[in-house]
């Protein structure tokens, strides 16, 4: 028992001592300065305060733009997962050989073009007079003019694209890994096509899917860039407030506490639904 | 077969919503218009520019080799973390997995910021070795929930029989667990290299100037605005990329076996 | 032009073969970091520079503090010159060793501002307003007044920049307050509160801008004079309008961290920047107006800089922006958060 101890250390004390140094020392940091009045360094005047945080109950602003940015990272994550569980699922089930390898790559592909020529490449194709307006004008008889930029839409459009990979490619990762003898057995057994996706196929591959979505959700809720380029004037979200403290003033303290109310309301949000998603699982 | 057929015609819509801003992107480089506009004349004027370019030019290599050093060390760790958390159970586990949220949910301007504060601290200051750092730390998360994922469907009981066999550790874990958990490691490799590769904000606080990376030089070129140059040098990657990648899938399987 | 240049350089460097590497803290894209601009002044001076860019104000104070001896050059706008000296970041300037320091307008040379604490911390560099500018489209003659933002003819196509105090001083010029001593906020609240509907984005640089006019997303659109002059040659059918109801005008200047090791080197960088031979090739690219008036006069007529900002009918409309308080700015933001929040 102690050697089992020993290896399971050996094998998690580099990656998290790693983060250790990198992440959890600065963040701590970070929290620190989250309980103060202004930086300590430069020559400015600091005291402890829970003003930072209370300032969160007290403002609206706040709150409200919370509650947006969970709503849309709910909203995309949601897309993600209708999208990409049946694209999975075919790929792990239907496609067979070498031309399986080839799209699992395909699908990562688009994670390693920049970002933000991504949302100004949207841009092109969403806005009016842009690929999306031409084409469609151009089969249609009658004329329209589309332009989807700068809407809730044009924001949910540019982040499921962004993040839809992880949901295709982690379920494929839990789907391609069952038991082809498993789907067998049951069909022999005489269940129909919807009991084995519902009761045999959705559980295996629940890990997953999980995984995908969480994977989609969290960072969503805190980014603040494609909201603002695709979004326009509907486009602001927590995340742009947090930027705010860095960028129109110096008010780091302000900034840390919302990003650890952040990640609070975040991990709230897994640990409750952690006991429904843990029986979703096989 | 009908569901076959149609499952696969489903699968090329989402690859064409997913290739769309690509393809958009690399038309527009080939676009004589400074400004991104349609109608579409073309011109290769950005590649002929590209290339005297040696600003973009370095940093996209500068942008490359990290991204390689970070994916292999991220893999590496990530991979050893996650095989420890799925076959172990102990006290503190559930910790150690709710650790791996911060670095993805909160947002990478307090977590860059919060790295450069702290790294000019401890003395290590900015540069290259800075950025690997920042960066391996961003991507493990990524790396272990992924593997995490795949290793859940392979059975504890099977690394337990190889072990009550007699077989040594290593050798069950090279036998029995990598072989199932390969394509969740590739993923989480490509996944690895693609949030370094993409990442600015932190890359922005602990890079060097002079020794930008193509993210940051992106980025900061919006102030003042970025021609169509970046769209082509963003296209030769992908296509470089995809090259890579065919040639890999031509040779490798990684998919899983079936 | 070589032999000006040179003969200025020796004569201010007093003779030593040893060329040093000057760090220059600019906005990206700002005349610091032209190709040709450079290469002539390490072909004169045998110094080389390496440039360093910050996003924003707030970005460039913090770098500052947190890398003493990492800079030489930093641009910093007259609004945070004060401030940057009170915290100790910038050293005062011997304009002495400037050569060209003579040719600079003296009212800017004066300006309180760059002058914190009664020296000069700041050598006047650059100046231009924040206005807007029409897509020539929607606008065949160019508007006069401000209330075209407000036109529901033209809802959903107008932007204004996304900062706070770049809007609340907006709006104060658009209900006839000084932009420096709001009096009435509820009147700015009020006015920025009927901008919203009117607006499809808020641009944030100039990529963006540039795309969304040349789109013909925006209809009108606020802007800087530089950026305008750039736009323009570089062809965007674009008008700048300086309104009835006045611009905010800012000047920008050029310091020297007080950590730099590096002050001669980098005082001969400044006056290259202020040279009317560096500032009459940048005009032609598109560049914001200078301070030094010997080089305005070398501008030719038909430039941008010298007819809009030449006018002194348009400059008595300006009102030039004065630094303002941490307390004002966090105050200006909590407001510009909340209706952004409300959409």
């Amino acid at each position: 028992m102690q050697r089992e101890r020993l290896r399971a250390l050996g094998l998690l004390a580099p990656a998290y001592l790693w983060l250790t140094v990198a992440v959890f020392l600065p963040l701590s940091a970070m929290g620190f300065f989250s309980l103060l009045t202004d930086v300590p360094f430069g020559n400015r005047e600091w005291s402890f305060t829970f003003h930072n945080y209370t300032e969160f109950l007290s403002t609206g602003t706040y709150a409200t733009l919370l509650w947006k940015s969970l709503r849309l990272a709910f909203w995309v994550t949601v897309w993600c997962v209708l999208l990409g569980f049946p694209c999975a699922f075919v790929l792990a089930r239907v496609i067979k050989g070498r031309s399986r390898e080839a799209l699992f790559l395909l699908v990562i592909l688009p994670f390693w073009s920049n970002s933000l020529v991504r949302i100004f490449s949207w841009a092109v194709v969403l806005r009016g007079n842009g690929v999306l307006d031409r084409a469609v004008n151009a089969v249609l008889p009658w004329d329209i003019k589309l332009n989807l930029m700068f809407s809730q839409q044009a924001m949910i459009i540019g982040l499921v694209h962004s993040y839809l990979p992880y949901v295709i490619l982690t379920t494929y990762l839990s789907l391609q890994a069952i038991d082809d003898s498993l789907i067998e057995a049951a069909r022999s057994l005489g269940a129909r096509k919807r009991t084995i996706l519902w009761r045999l196929i959705l559980p295996l591959s629940a890990p997953g899917l999980i995984a995908g979505a969480v994977l989609v959700f969290v960072p969503v809720v805190g980014s603040f860039m494609e909201p603002r380029l695709l979004g326009g004037r509907v486009g602001t979200t927590y995340g742009t407030l947090i930027e705010d403290q860095f960028v129109a003033v110096f008010n780091w303290p302000l900034g840390a506490a919302l990003s650890f109310i952040l990640l609070a309301v975040v991990l709230l949000i897994l640990a409750a639904a952690s006991p429904v998603l843990r029986r979703v699982q096989a | 077969m009908i569901w076959h057929g149609l499952g696969r015609a489903y699968v090329g819509l989402i690859l064409i919503f997913l290739y769309a801003p690509i393809i958009v992107m690399a038309v527009m480089s080939l676009n004589a218009s400074e400004f991104y506009q349609l109608p579409f004349t073309f011109s290769t004027q950005w590649y002929e520019r590209l290339f005297t370019n040696e600003e973009i030019l370095g940093a996209a290599w500068r942008s490359v080799w990290i991204a390689t050093v970070v994916a292999g060390v991220a893999t590496v760790l990530g991979t050893m973390a996650a095989i420890a958390l799925w076959r172990h159970d102990f006290p503190g586990k559930r910790a150690l997995q709710a650790l791996l949220f911060p670095p993805i949910a909160v947002p990478w301007l307090i977590t860059g910021t919060a790295m450069l504060i702290f790294f000019f601290g401890i003395g290590l200051g900015r540069g290259t070795p800075a950025v690997i750092l920042g960066h391996v730390a961003l991507a493990l998360p990524y790396v272990i929930v992924v593997v995490t994922a795949r290793l859940q469907s392979l059975d504890r009981a099977l690394e337990e029989a190889a072990r009550s066999l007699g077989a040594h550790p290593w050798l069950v874990t090279r036998a029995v667990t990598l072989p199932h958990a390969a394509p969740g490691i590739i993923a989480g490799a490509l996944f690895a290299f693609a949030v370094s590769f993409d990442q600015f904000v932190v890359s922005y606080f602990l890079a060097e100037p002079g020794d930008s990376t193509l993210p940051v030089l992106i980025y900061t070129a919006i102030r003042k605005g970025f021609t169509p140059e970046i769209n082509a040098i963003s296209t030769i990657i992908i296509v470089f990329s995809m090259g890579l990648m065919l040639l890999a899938a031509r040779y490798a399987r990684f998919g899983g076996d079936r | 032009m070589k032999t000006l240049l040179t003969t200025t350089a020796f004569a201010l460097i007093a003779p030593m073969a040893l060329a040093d590497e000057i760090r220059v803290l600019n906005w990206q894209g700002y005349g610091t970091d032209l190709d040709w601009a450079v290469a002539a002044y390490t072909e004169a001076t045998g110094n080389t520079v390496v440039h360093e860019y910050f996003t924003s104000e707030q970005e460039m104070l913090t770098k500052l503090r947190t890398n003493p001896g990492a800079y030489d050059v930093v641009l910093i706008n007259s609004a945070f010159t004060g401030q940057a000296q009170a915290e100790g970041l910038i050293a005062p300037i011997d304009t002495a060793k400037i050569a060209n320091f003579k040719d600079v307008d003296p009212a800017l040379a004066a300006n309180q501002d760059l002058s914190p604490g009664g020296a000069l911390h700041g050598v006047p560099w650059t100046w231009g307003l924040t206005s807007f500018a029409v897509n020539t489209g929607d606008f065949p003659t160019a508007p006069t007044s401000v209330s075209v933002f407000w036109d529901p003819a033209f809802k959903g196509r107008v932007s204004i920049r996304d900062d706070a105090l770049e809007a609340v001083q907006f709006a104060a010029l658009a209900t006839g307050q000084n932009i420096n001593d709001i009096t009435y906020m509820a009147a700015v609240k009020a006015k920025l509160t009927e901008l919203m509907p009117q607006i499809a984005t808020f641009w944030g640089a100039e990529t963006d801008w540039n795309q969304n006019m040349a789109a013909g997303q925006f209809a009108a659109a606020t802007y800087w004079s530089g950026s305008a002059a750039r736009s323009i040659s570089e062809g965007l059918p674009v008008a700048f309008v300086v309104p009835d109801e006045g611009a905010i005008g800012w000047l920008d200047g050029l310091s020297i961290p007080a950590t730099s090791t590096k002050q001669d080197a980098a005082l001969s960088f400044i006056d290259w920047m202020i040279d009317p031979q560096f500032y009459v090739r940048w005009d032609a690219e598109g560049a914001p107006a200078t301070s030094n008036i010997v080089a305005a006069a070398a501008l030719p007529e038909d430039s941008f800089n010298r007819k809009v900002l030449g006018d002194p009918a348009v400059v008595a409309r300006v009102q030039f922006m004065r630094p303002v308080s941490d307390e004002k700015r966090a105050e200006y933001l909590a407001l510009w958060q909340e209706l952004k929040a409300a959409q």
